[in-house]
């Protein structure tokens, strides 16, 4: 790989242009992902940063969770067999601060539990976007629903659901906004969580798809990050492509002093890695770094599966450009491939 | 005897639907130690010959018998090992890796042959032939920093480094002026009888005609003398 390796130090300008464009490219495709990701995080943080396991609906909200309530005694036996489980419910709402400025928030109330916090009531803790509202722990927020007042006892991060901030309430005080007893949602964490005939379940998953729009955001945000990686890819195929169908002449001279056709592959494959691995390196580098300075309230998640998912498909098309131009220059005589590459 | 014998040969290349025969049956033999000059008019088929009979391209029929195996029956791959270890190939316009320096021009050429010698042997052989070609000097320099003259010099000992059995030389004048033409027609009637080459050569410049051994004329795809 001497050779290729010398090509690249010799005609530094060729390949750096090469990398730029492949770097660009890739950069492109990786902020796009994570604003996308982050969308989707901004919309269901609540529920996708939950551990795997089994979230439970009533049969007759048919699937749609805003329609789901838990029948009480049912709640309180699968809480009894199943320590883990958490029964919960969100809705939309919001809360006055002393200055009687509105803020729009997803109300969580839940049952004694590790996986979201535990509030007594006549507090709130908030999701700490609200911070830049100017809200502040000892706080007192108010709710036109709910008798009492909310005592700001803290804040948690990255907790929002349907786009806006997640405040955690005590469950009376849930009750009492929303005029329910029941709790619209059991979840149950681990990979074996059992049937229970009473209710239909749901995979994380499946219950994504279950909250109002989620599916649809999700559909066209996936629509666009997949567009563009098709393009993104076309791009790289097309580049390494033309790279080596522009060099055919040098792969003429060196088949016909007979190198081998497998080294002329090794020769490319190289090459494309190389300027492909150093490209990905810097628009992963990037990315990550642009997380930090992404301005407050833009939502950007770019985690790392998605990184190197997309990192494995640049990778792949890359490889398959170069190797169709290798196909070329194997099937070509060696007298053509010169004569190709003079005119 | 005969190190190699062309027989028979056609080429036809087709363009469409209208095919032309280039080659009308060539019929050649080489002799070792000896300059083999083809010469004739522009398409007469001088160079399609040579480029044939250096495994380039194939022939469309004929017999091309090398150490007694005939080259038109061989695989791709086995042409390959035939070019990269017997054949020395010097082209018109020299053609040397542009990214490589002189001496890694014939490094290459040692490892494209898997010469079995080791890298000290390699590296006396390449300052040897770099000697014998006298551009010792020159050796760590790119090709874009050589002159016409030296870039067909070095064409010729990676041409030669991995002592190859027959030597093809395709118009290896023609980008040189009468004083370069001249010193390297008379390093290869040098070359070629101290290394116990066959060398077929194409030239339109009968000035070089006195430093080979046969001239052969060809015409219209035929052997005319």
């Amino acid at each position: 790989m001497k050779i290729a390796w010398k090509e690249m130090k010799k005609s530094k300008a060729k390949f750096l242009i090469l990398g730029s464009i492949i770097f660009l490219v890739s950069f492109l495709t990786f902020i796009i992902s994570g604003l996308a990701n982050g969308l989707s995080q901004d919309n269901a943080a609540l529920i996708k940063d939950l551990p795997d396991g089994q979230f439970y609906l009533s049969k007759d909200a048919d699937s749609t969770y805003n329609l789901s309530k838990i029948d009480e005694e049912i709640q309180k036996q699968i809480l009894m067999d199943n320590p883990n489980a958490t029964a919960f419910s969100v809705q939309m709402g919001f809360v006055n601060d002393a200055e009687d400025k509105q803020h729009s928030v997803a109300f969580v109330a839940s049952t004694e539990s590790g996986l979201f916090e535990n509030v007594k009531d006549g507090e709130i803790v908030l999701d700490s976007s609200l911070k830049e509202n100017g809200i502040e722990v000892g706080d007192v927020l108010t709710n036109n629903q709910f008798s009492g007042e909310f005592i700001v006892k803290g804040f948690v991060d990255q907790q929002k659901y349907s786009h806006a901030p997640v405040a955690f309430i005590g469950m009376t005080n849930y009750q009492e906004i929303y005029r329910v007893m029941e709790m619209q949602t059991i979840f149950i964490p681990g990979e074996e969580a059992p049937t229970l005939s009473a209710l239909d379940s749901f995979s994380n998953k499946e219950f994504l798809n279950a909250i109002p729009s989620y599916s649809a955001e999700q559909m066209s945000l996936n629509m666009i990050v997949w567009f563009l990686v098709i393009i993104s890819g076309m791009l790289f195929a097309i580049f390494f492509y033309m790279m080596n169908v522009q060099k055919i002449g040098l792969y003429g001279i060196l088949k016909a002093i007979g190198m081998r056709t497998i080294s002329l592959f090794k020769m490319i494959w190289y090459q494309m890695l190389v300027i492909t691995a150093i490209s990905l390196a810097l628009s992963i580098t990037l990315s990550k770094a642009f997380s930090f300075v992404a301005p407050e309230g833009m939502p950007f998640h770019l985690t790392m599966d998605t990184v190197w998912m997309l990192s494995a498909v640049f990778m792949a098309v890359g490889f398959i450009g170069a190797t169709i131009s290798g196909i070329q220059v194997k099937n070509i005589e060696p007298l053509q491939a010169i004569q190709q590459g003079e005119m | 005897m005969s190190a190699f014998t062309i027989e028979k040969v056609k080429k036809t290349f087709s363009n469409g639907e209208i095919e032309e025969e280039i080659l009308k049956g060539v019929n050649l033999s080489l002799k070792e130690g000896e300059i083999t000059a083809l010469i004739g008019p522009s398409g007469s088929g001088k160079s399609t010959i040579l480029t044939i009979a250096a495994g380039l391209q194939r022939a469309s029929c004929g017999e091309i018998l090398f150490e007694g195996s005939d080259m038109t029956k061989m695989s791709q791959e086995e042409v390959r090992h035939v070019r990269a270890t017997d054949f020395g190939f010097v082209f018109q316009s020299s053609h040397l890796v542009p990214f490589l320096t002189v001496e890694e021009q014939l490094q290459l050429m040692l490892d494209v042959a898997e010469t079995k010698t080791s890298k000290k042997e390699q590296a006396k052989a390449i300052d040897e032939m770099l000697k014998l070609v006298e551009m010792q000097h020159r050796k760590d320099a790119y090709p874009s920093s050589l002159s016409g003259g030296e870039r067909q010099r070095v064409a010729i000992a990676r041409a030669l480094i991995h002592h190859p059995k027959i030597l093809f030389a395709d118009e290896p004048t023609a980008s040189l002026d009468t004083k370069r033409s001249k010193g390297v027609m008379e390093l290869l009637r040098e070359l070629t009888r101290t290394l116990h080459l066959t060398t077929l050569m194409v030239t339109h410049d009968e000035e070089m005609l006195s430093y080979v051994d046969r001239v052969i004329t060809m015409r219209d795809g035929y052997i005319v003398e």
